[in-house]
């Protein structure tokens, strides 16, 4: 088991669509109305300064690994601090990685009730996204990002799709003004929205099974700079459809802005057939999250199997992402804290790690001397 | 252990099959309502009318039934109902114990409202359909002249057996009549929360009279537009001279300011509001015989270029520039002078266009004098010369609007004059 | 007349009845020699499902250390036995031993010919042996028995001192003759319609191949028909197979390996490749995954098929199988292997992918854009036989707003008098269709076809006038059918009537959320499940160099430069880039 999990090898390509799978499967819960609210008409404008932050930030923290390719980020805690550091990473990204799992399960599931379930119990719902993770750890991480790879080209067209079929409620005067809230609050303020891709901190975790450096590179930046594509047209088709304060409304727009596809008495009532589509994707994010977490964890505690941890995590997901009393407190936590706090610990914990373990080699050489 | 492992697996799940999940309904456990109607309640806050469609009759054509009903009677193919109620989810809660199935609203195609309710405000009505699941954005919002009700349960269904086609044509009849607007849901509803713009609603009514004999001209707007006698849209919703089965009818439109109903316009009127707004298609139009008194041509006018508007400001003052692209073809001179030749023609769009500036400049005048709204959206062109909202919020267009100098210009042509192209005079 | 009356007396007289012993199934004394096996044979304890889920196998097959001991010492027995019983010089003796191998006088259709050679004017007594029908007696006759007895009294030319060295070389003019010295060779020939010839005072024998039993020649293909192409096909007979595909080939670098499968039936299986094509180690987990198949018996390539699979549990197939050689052929030069079992019409290529099973082998024959058609229709066909019943459940049970409103309200005109839940119904329709086909496989002649087509009318127009099904789930379930016979390969097409049973379920339960996930579940399986080594949904997951290789559409004929990359072959060029000389150079050739 040990040996076949090492092997794992992960195409370019096969990585791209993972960056692209967990950085956009957010444009289906809140993301364009979450860009819409803070930035009023301007939504679209903050998605692109956001993206643009992030690739520099990436680029810097790629600086920066480049010595320590091979190695994910537990594996520099260890370099740096020996167990207690390997412990202490792996302890903050088990977390990370649970806090974003059952809060997007809870997401999800909600979104489903309000989407066609509406009497179900929502552990009802969340059943089927859980066996999708359960199921997916069994059968391994190989698996899942071959199936990544066939899956986001399918869901990339289903999206695009919506967002052409809505063309003819396109009105520019919706966009103005042109700098909706103010400078402040777009460039200013905005500038924790970069938490909206903290799930790179992912990427950094798959590292050991990519073997060059500059696949890892040129993938891994196809896949930021396609998915900020994605978002900002997201966050421009929404705002161009609804006008500003009533954009802020709904709580799915994807599912708003799909039900608007009206073309002639036959192409009328589609939005449940993106319903599977936005089901798939959502399945393969938890996976992946489900995933990257069970190898955190066996790697933080060096255990020789990850497969009997497969069912308590899941019921521990599956507890947690019940916790919360109600929809906006779930959107709170979602939006309120880890879409603004999060970059401290997906950039700022990663850029901390690196420049750590940089001063440790530099240490090193040094006392050889 | 194995064994009995997997008879438990399959007892459990054909237990959770079979016994049919939480929200698992059949088609024919539900009754589909094809358009709610809200009026004021004498009792209540709202009187709820739900017109619901009755599958077995929609099978079938609908030749049969038609001697068994009455005049007014409604037919088979759907049935209605009226309850008095606080708000609309009781209603319907009310409505549900006594109708055999479960009410599903995926299908409501219309919304109406009397024009009284709509005069005190339907922003709380509003806000329920637009957070319910089920409604969707594509319902058509009317807003009956009378009651909601009795037009309604008196929409007789002639040519149709579905009721929902029924209403689908009927609300779209504005591409080739353009005495309607598209005012469906989502139109509505956004148009009310921009405050560049005002919404509109098809205004619908029942017909006042009961045969075309009694019809009187008081009941035509036309007076008010300086003409000798009433053109094919001087009319609102029920006042139109007609006989027929249905006694309902469809023109006109109803101006809001946010939610509250301030207006209405007619039908020409309207059809010179979707030439303003960019929505009109096509239409039959009558113009005034420049060269022969009392005389009529007929015109099939189309848009041939969305229209551009600008506005300035001067001031306080804006300064509305309005141009207006059309192009029609002739389809009847009834004096017989030869207006397809080249001068002539030229002589009869002028004519056409000054017919229609004059009538389009009293529109917008009443719209921004009288009823204080900004429908056509001229918001929107200036919208974009401001930065940030704040300053958007400050300039506050709607104070501002009512003030307006308008300056329009309408630029229609010719184009084909049909199979004739040279009329040549009767000899008697 | 008196039959009548005793029948009538036995009815009101009461007779005892005769002592009739029923005949009981015992056990068999020589069974109790075979501990070693029963212990191998003993059903394996089965883990718990519990602790399937939580404790790690160490060990890919759990095989016990008693196990190991055991297979050792039957091996080493086996041993044992093939060393004994060299044959005998006394020809007496051997006869006596053939025969009580045989069982002569009760085995009917072996035939025991004794007779004797003269070699330097002595006269040796012979005999053969060799089973009636399975052996060509006109052979036999002309070519073994004539020499023996009649050219064996003109001179000897040469200088052989040796019977067997003078019979080898000079009298015995048959093509394949084997020399042995046990028993077990000349047995072995014999059963598979060999001649064994036993001469006195030699301990070795000569097995000569003279088969020649009855079989069906070369005919069309019964499952694999196509318009345009060869209407040749497989028949039972290996060596007519193996032919059948060398003919097209006429490759040297075929290679034709001969491996015998079955330890009673002794199967002769052949696996062929080109050398220089086939990946090495492909060739070698073949073979290995023959050579270690042990069982009695082997019958057909589907017995086989399922053996050396790599996941039986696996819903769709993993080893395809093809009535023609043009097919075979063609997935040889593409670097595949196949195996062709003798008595079986099927022959297996292996490594499959899931787009080879959408493959038809008319496709290749036909223009480019006919070809694309045709797959752009099987692909139509697999996704109807898949989802439409579930589609349509979830639709109709949970996403009412879906339907456009007149089709809503014909649908529910047309259920408002059917009892059932339109679950219920949907199963109903799609069990006797099941039925229906199952049953009009079995009848034969004309009545087969036409009981299948009318049974299903009448069936689906009683029902709606019964008002048991209402009409539209008819033509659904229609519908569904047809697309399942639309796929190529009927394996496949098996395995997709299996699953929509799965998407039904799933649909019921939570409409487009449970296709969802079965979509999930189907998808992730698949692409985590190999056959030989082959990622089965290559070239997507994982996507290799050529992802338009022409497995889902095909490719232009000149523009298909390269062999298919997954299979890591040895040569990878099968055109140069420009393969139609004669468009752009005039002149040359």
């Amino acid at each position: 088991m040990n040996k076949k999990e090492a092997e794992m090898n992960i195409g370019n390509w096969e990585m791209a669509a993972l960056v692209i799978l967990i950085l956009c499967t957010k444009i289906f819960l809140s993301f364009p109305r979450l860009m819409a609210e803070s930035a009023g008409q301007a939504g679209w404008i903050l998605s692109i300064y956001v993206s643009l932050i992030t690739i520099t930030v990436f680029w810097f923290m790629l600086r920066l690994y480049k010595k320590h390719y091979g190695k994910d980020l537990i594996d520099l805690g260890e370099h740096i601090g020996g167990a207690a550091g390997r412990i202490f990473v792996g302890l903050i990204i088990i977390g990370f990685t649970i806090y974003v799992n059952s809060v997007i399960l809870r997401e999800f599931s909600e979104d489903m009730k309000i989407i066609s379930l509406s009497i179900s119990p929502i552990s009802f719902v969340s059943l089927f996204f859980l066996a999708a993770m359960i199921i997916s750890a069994y059968v391994g991480l190989e698996a899942l990002v071959r199936m990544n790879a066939i899956a986001v080209p399918i869901i990339s067209l289903g999206y695009i799709i919506i967002m052409l079929g809505v063309g003819r409620y396109y009105d520019l005067s919706k966009i103005m003004p042109l700098f909706g809230l103010g400078f402040k609050q777009i460039f200013i303020n905005g500038i924790t929205r970069i938490s909206i891709f903290s799930e790179l901190l992912i990427v950094f975790m798959l590292t050991p099974n990519l073997k060059k450096f500059n696949n890892f590179k040129k993938s891994t930046y196809i896949g930021i700079v396609i998915s900020s594509v994605f978002l900002t047209i997201s966050s421009l088709v929404y705002l161009l459809v609804f006008a500003y304060p009533h954009a802020t409304e709904s709580f799915l727009p994807i599912y708003q802005l799909a039900r608007l596809v009206d073309y002639g008495s036959f192409f009328q009532r589609g939005e449940s057939v993106f319903l599977l589509i936005w089901a798939v994707a959502a399945m393969l994010y938890l996976s992946l999250g489900f995933n990257v977490l069970l190898q955190s964890f066996k790697k933080t505690f060096k255990l020789d199997h990850y497969k009997p941890l497969i069912l308590p995590f899941a019921v521990i997901i599956f507890t947690l992402s019940l916790m919360p009393p109600n929809l906006m407190s779930v959107i709170e936590l979602d939006t309120g804290y880890l879409r603004k706090w999060g970059f401290i610990i997906s950039f700022g914990f990663a850029i901390l790690l690196f420049v750590l373990a940089g001063l440790k080699k530099t240490k090193k050489k040094g006392e050889a001397h | 252990m194995k064994k009995t492992t997997i008879l438990f697996l399959i007892a459990l799940i054909s237990n959770i099959l079979f016994s049919g999940c939480y929200d698992r309904i059949e088609i024919d456990d539900q009754a589909y309502v094809m358009a709610i109607g809200l009026d004021k309640g004498k009792t209540n806050f709202l009187r709820m009318t739900l017109q619901i469609a009755v599958p077995s009759a929609s099978g079938k054509s609908s030749l049969g039934s038609e001697e068994e009903n009455g005049e007014g009677e409604g037919p088979k193919s759907v049935t209605t109902t009226t309850v008095e109620t606080p708000a609309i989810y009781s209603g319907f809660n009310m409505v549900n114990t006594y109708i055999s199935k479960r009410l599903n609203f995926s299908h409501t195609k219309a919304l109406i409202f009397s024009s009284e309710l709509a005069k005190e405000g339907i922003s709380e009505y509003i806000n329920a359909f637009y957070r319910g699941r089920e409604f969707r954005n594509t319902m058509f919002i009317g807003v009956s002249t009378d009651s909601a009700e009795d037009y309604i349960r008196k929409i007789n269904y002639v040519l149709d057996v579905n009721p929902s086609k029924f209403y689908e044509e009927t609300f779209y009849s504005y591409l080739y009549t353009s005495f309607n607007a598209n005012t469906h849901f989502f139109n509505f509803y956004s148009q009310a929360k921009c405050s560049c713009s005002s919404p509109v609603a098809t205004l619908v009514g029942v017909d006042k009279i009961g045969s075309l004999n009694a019809y009187s001209i008081e009941y035509s707007t036309f007076m008010e537009k300086e003409r000798e006698n009433y053109l094919e849209g001087d009319f609102t919703a029920g006042n139109i001279p007609k006989e027929y089965k249905n006694k309902t009818s469809m023109m006109g439109l109803a101006v809001f300011n946010g939610a509250k109903m301030v207006g209405e316009l007619d039908g020409q009127e309207t059809r010179y509001h979707l030439m303003l707004t960019g929505e009109y298609n096509y239409s039959y139009l009558t113009v005034p015989d420049p060269e022969s008194e009392g005389s009529f041509i007929l015109l099939n006018v189309k848009q041939s270029r969305p229209p551009r508007h600008s506005v300035k400001m001067m001031g306080d003052t804006p300064i509305i520039n309005a141009r207006i692209f059309l192009e029609a073809d002739i389809l009847s001179i009834q004096s017989g002078i030869n207006y397809e030749h080249a001068s002539k023609m030229h002589k009869l769009e002028i004519s056409t266009e000054e017919f229609l500036e004059k009538d389009m400049m009293m529109l917008l005048q009443k719209i921004s004098k009288d009823y204080r709204v900004d429908i056509v959206g001229f918001g929107k062109k200036i919208k974009g010369k401001f930065m940030t909202l704040d300053k958007w919020t400050e300039f506050d267009w709607k104070k501002k609007y009512p003030n307006a100098d308008f300056d329009l210009v309408v630029d229609l042509k010719i184009r084909r004059p049909g199979l004739i192209i040279k009329t040549s005079p009767y000899e008697s | 007349m008196a039959d009548s009356k005793n029948k009538l007396r036995d009815f009101f007289i009461f007779r005892e009845p005769k002592d009739y012993k029923e005949f009981v199934l015992t056990e068999d004394k020589q069974s109790e020699k075979r501990s070693c096996q029963q212990s191998e044979e003993k059903p394996k304890k089965n883990r718990g499902l519990i602790k399937k889920l939580i404790m790690p196998e160490t060990d890919q097959s759990s095989v016990r250390s008693s196990d190991l001991e055991c297979l050792e010492k039957t091996k080493n027995e086996d041993k044992k036995d093939s060393k004994k019983l060299k044959i005998n010089k006394d020809i007496k003796v051997s006869l006596e031993y053939m025969k009580k191998v045989y069982s002569v006088p009760k085995n009917g259709d072996m035939v025991v010919r004794e007779f004797e050679i003269v070699f330097r004017d002595k006269m040796v007594p012979a005999f053969l042996m060799y089973f009636d029908g399975l052996a060509d007696r006109n052979l036999i006759n002309e070519s073994v028995l004539k020499p023996l007895m009649l050219l064996s009294n003109l001179e000897i030319k040469g200088d052989d001192n040796n019977v067997v060295d003078y019979v080898k070389n000079h009298l015995l003019h048959q093509g394949q003759i084997t020399l042995t010295d046990d028993y077990e060779k000349v047995i072995f020939m014999i059963n598979f319609g060999g001649c064994g010839i036993f001469i006195d005072g030699v301990n070795t024998a000569f097995a000569a191949d003279v088969k020649g039993w009855e079989h069906r020649g070369v005919e069309k293909p019964s499952t694999e028909l196509v318009i345009r192409g060869p209407q040749e096909g497989f028949g039972e007979i290996l060596r007519v197979n193996t032919a059948l595909v060398r003919k097209i080939l006429k490759d040297d670098n075929l290679i034709v390996e001969d491996i015998i499968i079955g330890k009673r039936s002794q199967t002769p299986c052949s696996m062929l490749y080109i050398k220089d094509i086939a990946n090495d180690s492909l060739v070698d987990e073949v073979r290995r995954r023959l050579e270690g198949v042990k069982i009695d018996h082997l019958f057909d390539s589907g017995e086989l098929e399922q053996l050396i699979e790599d996941n039986t549990y696996f819903l769709s197939p993993q080893v395809m199988s093809t009535e023609r050689p043009d097919r075979v052929a063609r997935y040889l030069s593409d670097g595949k292997i196949s195996i062709i079992i003798n008595g079986s019409p099927f022959a297996l290529i292996v490594p499959a992918t899931l787009w080879d099973f959408l493959h038809s082998s008319e496709d290749e024959y036909i223009r480019f854009p006919y070809a694309n058609l045709l797959r752009g229709v099987r692909i139509l066909a697999i996704i109807i036989t898949l989802f439409l019943p579930g589609l349509y459940i979830a639709i109709t049970n949970y996403h009412h707003e879906m339907i456009p409103t007149d089709l809503l309200l014909a649908i529910e005109a047309s259920r408002e008098k059917v009892p059932f839940p339109s679950l219920i119904e949907l199963l109903i329709m799609e069990v006797s269709f099941e039925l229906i086909r199952e049953a009009g496989i079995r009848i034969p002649g004309p009545i087969g076809p036409t009981l299948g087509i009318i049974g299903a009318l009448i069936l689906g127009q009683a029902a709606v006038s019964a008002n048991i099904v209402s009409p539209i789930l008819i033509i659904i379930v229609a519908v569904t059918g047809i697309g399942s016979f639309a796929i190529p390969n009927f394996s496949l097409a098996y395995s997709f009537r299996l699953q929509r049973f799965a998407y039904i379920a799933l649909g019921a339960i939570s409409g487009f959320l449970g296709i969802s996930i079965g979509l999930f579940i189907q998808v992730i399986w698949m692409a985590n499940s190999k056959s030989f080594g082959v990622p089965y949904l290559v070239p997507f997951a994982p996507p290799t160099s050529d992802v338009n290789g022409g497995q889902v559409f095909r490719r232009n004929i000149w523009k298909q430069e390269t062999r298919p990359d997954d299979l890591n072959v040895k040569s990878k060029k099968k055109q140069p880039s420009i393969s139609r000389r004669w468009k752009y150079n005039k002149d040359e050739n």
